[in-house]
């Protein structure tokens, strides 16, 4: 579906100023060629000056604030530290634009920069448990083959989805781990590929891949959980 | 149609709903859907979900008060050179 085109790969020393806030140089070639040529004109950041990035960042990197502090206030749980999650991703993304290379995902290089801050300080502030090694593929698969028989969601019980207010859905979402919770994000709602959210995320594909199945898998039961708790699962139950 | 098309079709399910199955095979997961009631409501409700998913983690707009403090990001650290 996603055809990735070959983007020019800038080999520059990097050696201003930003490059102690750490690199965020990340080449992900775009997925979306609407969004390189959105820019205008390909810039070079070798040549351009401080106020000409200044007005680049600011047309092209504030647009994806409300779907970064959708991502961040997932991660956080918590608006007040949403807010701080994204104003740092944006203090750390502007430090470093200049390592970005032009016509590359712009996005998706953002959403690094917001998912390292998130590792880096606020997971580590709130202590959660990190449940990332051992991820293996096997499991889901199996979990998955034997799926026509379980007692999960079945297509009778849409009509339980539908009736399931938005708040039963975040917070399943907000009951996974970060590590889960964060690749069913990328995914579902932010469309991401798989090879991106890799990027983002700093895995290899097959982490990935264990991460969007087992958190889904996840989410699902716990949907499930919650339409038998709530009596929704009936076809024509009386409505309140 | 054996239970082992079933089990291939569910095992990539997630995989072609994310359009990461290369397109030989996603026609042939196609052919087993058109095929298999079972399988073919299990990816509906599966499309189903994620759009669920989608709605109620889109909804947030960015408060005003974070939309300042962003601005400020670069406002404030860069000299202005006119």
């Amino acid at each position: 579906m996603s055809t990735f085109g070959s983007a020019p790969v800038l080999d520059r020393p990097a050696t201003r100023l930003g490059d102690r806030l750490g690199s965020y140089l990340m080449i992900i070639p775009t997925a979306d060629k609407a969004l390189a040529a959105e820019g205008g004109d390909v810039v070079d950041p070798a040549t351009e000056t401080d106020a000409e990035r200044t007005a680049r960042f600011e047309r092209d990197a504030m647009v994806f604030l409300d779907q970064l502090y959708g991502a961040a206030l997932r991660m956080t749980r918590n608006p007040s530290d949403a807010e701080d999650l994204v104003q740092d991703t944006y203090v750390k993304a502007f430090a470093s634009f200049h390592q970005f290379t032009p016509g590359t995902n712009l996005k998706a290089w953002l959403y690094r920069i917001l998912t390292n801050s998130f590792i880096n300080t606020y997971r580590k502030k709130q202590r959660q448990p990190q449940i990332s090694g051992g991820d293996q593929i096997e499991d889901w698969q199996l979990a998955r083959s034997e799926a026509h028989a379980s007692d999960g969601l079945r297509i009778a019980e849409m009509e339980a989805l539908d009736r399931m207010p938005d708040s039963a859905v975040t917070e399943a979402m907000n009951a996974l781990s970060a590590d889960f919770r964060l690749a069913v994000y990328l995914a579902d709602v932010e469309g991401f590929s798989y090879k991106e959210i890799a990027e983002i995320m700093g895995t290899p594909i097959g982490t990935v891949m264990s991460r969007l199945n087992r958190g889904r898998n996840q989410l699902r039961a716990a949907l499930s959980d919650y339409a038998r708790e709530h009596g929704l699962g009936s076809r024509g139950a009386s409505d309140d | 149609m054996t239970d082992r098309d079933c089990a291939l079709a569910l095992q990539r399910l997630y995989e072609f709903l994310d359009h990461e199955v290369a397109d030989a095979d996603a026609d042939a997961i196609r052919e087993h859907l058109d095929a298999c009631e079972p399988c073919f409501d299990a990816y509906g409700l599966e499309e189903h979900i994620r759009s669920m998913v989608k709605r109620c983690c889109t909804a947030e707009r960015a408060p005003e008060t974070l939309r300042v403090r962003v601005t400020r990001v670069t406002t404030t650290v860069v000299v202005r050179e006119l």
